[in-house]
Parts: C-alpha cells; structure tokens; sequence
C-alpha cells in the first residue's frame, strides 16, 4: 500500500488554485517564466482533454496551442471569482475542440479516415500507462462513476459533453423524441453527482 | 408567458453541458431567474461537468508542443528548471522496483477501462459517417420484443433492445448480423432484468455489407453457426 499512500501524497502537492493565480499575476506583469510554468501545470490534463474530442494528435497540438494562447492573451483579465484556473483551461479547451471538429464535420472532404479516435483512443495504444496511473483520485472516481451508468445513458454524456452535440442532434442521431434525450442525459449527470458526492468524506 | 417547472426542469443538464438550442436556453435562463429549484439542480450539476474533462486517458503533448507553445523554436534548449515533478516521481517510483505493483492495478483498472472504452466506442459509432440503421422486429418467440442496430463498418454496432423475454437457464441471446454469405456474430446479449439494454459490439471491418440483423437464443457461450429461435429480425432501412 506505500505506493498508494505516495500517490495521496503526490495528489495533495498539486499544484493549486493561489499558485495559478499568482501565475497568471506573472503573466500579466509580462513575466515569461510564468508562461512556461504554467503550461507545465496543465498542458498534459487540457492536452487529454483536447485529444479525447479531436481525436487526431496534430489537431490536438495546434488547439492546445490555441488555448495556451487564448490564456496567455487573458490572463490579465482573468476573473478569479468565475472558478479555478484549471476549469477555465478545461472550458476554453472543450470549447476550441468542438469548433474544431464542428469545421470538420462541416466539411468533411477534409475529414482523415484512416485515423479513427474509437480506435487511437483506446486504453493501452496511445497512452502512457505507467503515467495514467497517477490520475488524480477525483479522476479515477469520476470513471468509476462514469464506468457505473448504463451504457446508453454514457453515450448521451458523451455525445453531449465529448461530441459537441446538442441535445436536438442526439435525438435526431438516435431517432429517439428530444425529451427523452433530456430526460436521459439528466438522469445520468444526476446519478454521477450523487456517487461523486458520496465518494467525498 | 414561462413554461412550467415540470416542462422546464429537464434541461439543467443540457444547460450546464452547453447542449440547448438558443432558444431553449433563453427560456430556461428565464425560468431560472425564479426557479430555486432548478437554480440549486444547475450549481450542483456544473461541477460534474468539470470533473468530466478529466475523466479521459491521460497523454503527454510531445516535447516539440512546448517549445512552440511557448514561442520557442523547437532546436532552442528548453529550460529543464520549470519541468513537472510528476514525471521525474513516478519515474523513481517505478526505479525502485514496483514493476509487480503497477502491473496489478493495471489489471484492476483494465475492466473499467474496458467499459469506458466500449462507450467511447458506441459513441463513435453514433457519429460515423457511414452510419446505418436497421430496426428489429420481435418474432413469434418474442411478438413484443423491439430493437434497433446502428451500424458502422469502420466502427461497430450499437445495439439497443427492449421487451425481450428473461433468458432460461443455460441460454443466452446471440445477435447475428447477416451477409449475403452467412451470419457473422456480433456477439452475446443478455438482457438486464426488463428484458432491455444496449450494448457494443466490435464487427469484422471487412464484413460483407448486411442483409439483416437478427437475435436466436443459443445455448451459453454462444455457438459459431445460428441455431435456435429467432427472437428478432430486421432488414437495412434503405437510404439511411
């Protein structure tokens, strides 16, 4: 058990909210250490974020690039009250991503075939396996959770939340009435907020 | 003029994912101006949607993203002073010999990481560009039982059935997807206790174009050939 016990340690040492503030401080102040500090606290969680929607390694590369520029831009007038540094990454993260996509959806002559996310994505062929073990507990707590709801409930989330799509285009996709499209991809956050809280002491 | 809470309470989810239409979301942003019900559901709701940018594999950006990042040129030293910690720790956690360790909660994690694989899997599928559709009729054994296949030759089959009858001892649903050659396996179904459920299934990527789908009740395990009854059939719908 030492290695978990050590894994709980490393969690604690992440690096925090008042860090990245101060960061972004530095930033703003034009500091450029402050820059690469603070790509090297996120790039790797927004760069999983990034891959996990686009799905294709280059695309992955210049929308972490967008969005570690989007940062850079604002930091000066970031907001600290809005929430954590990190959700804001993870926002402007998602967000790039689906435009991505959304571009390529919109023409699809562009589209590269031969690279299908289902497959690069899975566990195992693209990642680093000896590094996804040391996923933060609230990680792996949110797959467990993730892992518990019934499959057709996961595929809405992940269509809503991974896919860009909005509830309209699920319902069309799926053939199924919008409110139970809704009904469903409520259902399903409701469940993985109560087992979240639960898992909380 | 506002909709009712009980019409309106069903999107916080779609609201806190950014998945309503402009126009719903209007509408909701109105109702949650006096709605402390819906209010409260949408701060709970909104961390969950944080936490879900995390729950995806892990990856490391290649070396050569940082320096562009960061406006350098990519033969620039990059300044090893600011790297994470994280890497150079786990690098001498796995130094001094948790090889045997490690290997084991991998195995602990592989189930879960199976499931997710698999509805990252039927999500794909769903998004396909060659998606198909095909709707299942319940047969005599099963007048009642409804299913329908979503099909992608590059990315699998979503399958997703309702009413069909609880499965006798030693028995299982098999689902065939049926070529102009033969029947190919998808693979086993069993239903959870309404007698529904969906599942994904990996189909061969050089499988002929299907005629049908179709479910038997085979004996547990499965068989390589259909031989029991047919508990639902269903063509391609044309065009789709």
């Amino acid at each position: 058990m030492w290695l978990l016990a050590a894994l709980a340690r490393m969690g604690s040492a992440l690096p925090s909210q008042s860090d990245d503030l101060e960061c972004l401080r530095r930033l703003a102040a034009g500091d450029q250490g402050a820059a690469a500090d603070l790509y090297d606290r996120h790039a790797r969680p927004v760069y999983s974020l990034v891959l996990r929607i686009v799905g294709d390694e280059s695309d992955a590369e210049d929308v972490l690039q967008e969005v570690f520029a989007q940062a850079f831009r604002q930091a000066a007038r970031y907001d600290a009250s809005r929430g954590a540094v990190v959700a804001w990454l993870f926002m402007m993260a998602r967000s790039r991503s689906i435009d991505r996509i959304r571009s390529r959806r919109a023409h699809p002559e562009s589209q590269r075939v031969e690279s299908d996310p289902s497959i690069d994505a899975l566990p195992g062929v693209s990642q680093d396996a000896a590094a996804s073990m040391l996923d933060d507990e609230q990680a792996r707590t949110v797959r467990r959770a993730l892992g518990a709801l019934p499959l057709i409930q996961r595929v809405a989330i992940e269509l809503a939340y991974y896919e860009g799509l909005s509830h309209r285009e699920i319902a069309e996709r799926l053939e199924e009435p919008l409110g139970t499209v809704k009904t469903r991809i409520r259902l399903g956050l409701l469940k993985l907020r109560d087992v979240l809280s639960e898992g909380r002491p | 003029m506002s909709a009712p809470h009980d019409e309106l309470k069903v999107n916080a989810a779609g609201y806190v994912l950014g998945s309503l239409d402009a126009d719903e979301r209007r509408l909701f942003e109105a109702h949650l101006a006096e709605c402390a019900e819906c209010a409260a559901e949408v701060s709970s709701l909104r961390p969950i949607v944080g936490v879900l940018a995390t729950a995806v594999p892990q990856v490391t950006p290649r070396a050569e993203v940082r320096a562009r990042v960061l406006g350098r040129s990519a033969s620039a030293v990059v300044p090893q002073r600011s790297v994470s910690w994280l890497p150079i720790a786990a690098a001498v956690v796995l130094a001094v010999g948790a090889a045997m360790y490690v290997a084991r909660v991998q195995r602990q994690h592989a189930d879960l990481q199976k499931q997710l694989a698999q509805a990252q899997a039927a999500t794909a599928v769903l998004v396909a560009p060659d998606l198909a559709r095909i709707d299942l009729q319940g047969q005599t054994a099963a007048p009642d039982a409804m299913a329908r296949a979503l099909w992608s030759r590059t990315r699998g089959l979503v399958f997703t059935v309702t009413n069909l009858p609880a499965l006798p001892a030693g028995k299982v649903y098999q689902v065939w997807v049926v070529t102009a050659q033969a029947p190919v396996s998808a693979g086993l179904l069993v239903p959870d206790t309404s007698g529904g459920g969906t599942v994904y299934y990996m189909t061969p990527p050089d499988i002929a174009p299907p005629v049908a789908v179709a479910v038997t009740l085979e004996s547990a395990g499965g068989v390589a050939a259909p031989t029991g009854d047919r508990y639902l059939v269903g063509a391609p719908v044309p065009g789709v």
